[in-house]
């Protein structure tokens, strides 16, 4: 058994929720002293992607300790609303993980109603869910290039992923798949990107990049997720422990690191693109509906999102959310990214943050 | 080989049109009468583009034309034609709008061909580009952004969330002189928006 991490008030296991919060190590908050200061970095700041702060403290050049500052928190309320108006908003949480939110959610309904998904459904699910990591993977490699100068190679990652979100256009109709999937239908049309991995596989090659990536950011956890537990030699994925996908009947490969360094991190999103082209090839997907009956009942649905497990807990009463829990793996990962940095200097910080891929949106959501 | 050399082998990936169909979010067209329950109100006598999140609640009765989005600009300053420095601000966004502003300066788009530049200080740039919804404590952080900003200056809303709220949350309190609707925009309607702010026509 597998800790994944908090859903509400539940820890969330492979093996399904276990009362009250997960056990974690506690941390301890030594006194630096003496020509020790504090300094935020953020909210809003040329290289973060999204608004968000960070509470540094440091002697100078060594990062000491590291906390996160919330700032763009929002409150999106779902409950009391019929399944496909939550659904609107759940697809608006996180837009580069909207796939994986909107299939997990609707996971949990489907449970929720005991509704039978036919087999094209999951296998479009599934194209959708490798399609967008295929996508996020690239951009994170991409934002570790910038982070690096290295502006060629950097820009080559932009046109393959603006390549991808143009396949996705193409698929599902929408950039970001909002409004690709409803509860009994699915939107989208079979469609691979044309990608030149090669292209990308050689920007590994170059010892300057390697060297700032290599020993940044180690962090190996029993209780991590995705690219961070797969690049410290833990084979966890929700694509292996799903029954509510047919990933067995694909040979999914997982592939893993042993360093648990930005570098093995960034490796691992390298070989899952490839894997994810390789599944995406093979799936034939077509648009399908299929019948719901609304009735009653709670539901958990569990998606192997690209930056690992992602969890919603949904209770329905009378075809409206009566409560709704999210388990964002940028949560997970933003813990494991706080306990790796302290030890790294300051010019370690991009690397290690962006290899990752935590998105603040979905971290700092207030469902109601 | 290094990639300076590489990249010049690799020849021209630009694109001399950049507008490309995309179904959502473009223009829509009304395709049969009847009553539509649009959940941010952009269907009423006529469609509005700025309030609308192009969820699809409205297909079949409104229907997308593929048709890049038109922004609307109200206020262009030809001072940053050859120079457009952009301070991007994300006040509390689902991150798409973030990442499709991202991809403007990919090769196939590549804003620089037009004077358009990233900055990482406001204090350098030309327009604040605003996105997402006001997060909770966000409100100081584009009005302090804003203030040390040189004038002229502009205020750039890209995006539902930043123009009318969406169904995410509420706009931030700062008019905009240029709006970009769409949810997000595609990175062809945020170009043709800063091309315009800047004075320019589109190509």
């Amino acid at each position: 058994m597998r800790i994944i991490g908090d859903l509400g008030p539940y820890c969330l296991t492979s093996e399904g929720l276990r009362e009250g919060p997960c056990a974690r190590e506690v941390e301890e908050h030594r006194d630096l002293g003496y020509g020790s200061f504090n300094f935020l970095y953020g909210p809003s700041a040329g290289g973060l992607l999204e608004s968000v702060g960070f509470e540094i403290a440091t002697y100078g050049e060594s990062i000491e300790r590291i906390g996160h500052v919330p700032y763009k928190g929002r409150q999106i309320k779902i409950t009391q609303l019929p399944v496909e108006e939550a659904l609107i908003r759940v697809e608006r949480i996180n837009g580069a993980f909207a796939a994986s939110h909107s299939i997990s959610f609707l996971q949990a309904v489907e449970k929720a109603f005991e509704a039978e998904v036919p087999y094209e459904v999951t296998v479009s699910r599934m194209a959708q869910l490798e399609l967008e990591r295929i996508r996020n993977n690239l951009f994170v490699i991409q934002r570790v290039l910038e982070s690096a100068s290295f502006l060629v190679p950097s820009y080559l990652l932009l046109q393959q992923v603006e390549e991808v979100n143009r396949t996705i256009a193409r698929s599902c109709g929408h950039r970001y798949f909002f409004g690709a999937n409803y509860p009994g239908r699915v939107e989208c049309e079979h469609e691979v990107p044309s990608l030149k991995i090669g292209d990308v596989e050689k920007i590994l090659e170059n010892r300057i990049f390697i060297d700032r990536l290599q020993g940044n950011g180690v962090i190996k956890e029993d209780n991590s997720i995705g690219p961070a537990a797969r690049a410290s030699g833990f084979r966890y994925d929700a694509r292996l422990d799903s029954d509510l996908f047919v990933y067995r009947d694909f040979d999914l490969k997982v592939p893993t690191q042993d360093h648990g360094d930005a570098f093995s991190r960034i490796l691992v999103r390298l070989e899952e693109i490839k894997e994810s082209l390789r599944i995406l090839q093979e799936l034939r997907v077509k648009p399908h509906t299929f019948p719901m009956r609304v009735r009653d009942g709670e539901g958990i649905g569990r998606v192997e999102s690209p930056s690992g497990d992602l969890a919603y807990l949904v209770r329905i009463r009378n075809g409206r959310i009566e409560r709704a829990f999210l388990l964002a793996p940028s949560s997970v990962n933003m813990r494991l990214f706080l306990r790796s940095m302290p030890g790294n200097i300051f010019t370690d910080f991009p690397f290690n943050w962006e290899s990752f891929g935590i998105w603040i949106s979905e971290l700092e959501v207030d469902l109601k | 080989m290094n990639w300076f050399l590489k990249g010049i082998r690799m020849g021209v990936r630009t694109e001399k049109d950049y507008h490309h169909e995309t179904k959502w979010p473009s223009r829509l067209k009304r395709a049969q009468e009847g009553e539509v329950k649009c959940p941010t109100d952009a269907i009423g006598e006529e469609w509005r583009p700025e309030r609308c999140i192009f969820c699809r609640a409205c297909e079949p009765l409104f229907s997308p034309t593929g048709e890049t989005l038109t922004p609307k600009v109200e206020r262009s300053d030809r001072t940053f034609r050859r120079s457009f420095y952009l301070y991007p601000l994300d006040a509390g966004s689902c991150g798409a709008c973030n990442l499709e502003l991202r991809l403007i300066s990919s090769p196939q788009y590549d804003m620089t061909r037009f004077g358009i530049f990233f900055t990482n200080t406001p204090k350098h740039a030309d327009a604040l580009v605003i996105m997402g919804n006001l997060g909770k404590r966000m409100e100081e952080v584009i009005r302090r952004a804003y203030d040390v900003m040189p004038s002229p200056k502009l205020v750039i809303l890209l995006g539902t969330c930043a123009i009318s709220g969406g169904v995410t949350g509420i706009p931030p309190d700062i008019r905009g002189d240029v709006i970009i609707p769409g949810c997000p925009p595609t990175p062809a309607s945020i170009l043709d928006a800063l091309i315009r702010a800047k004075g320019g026509e589109i190509p």
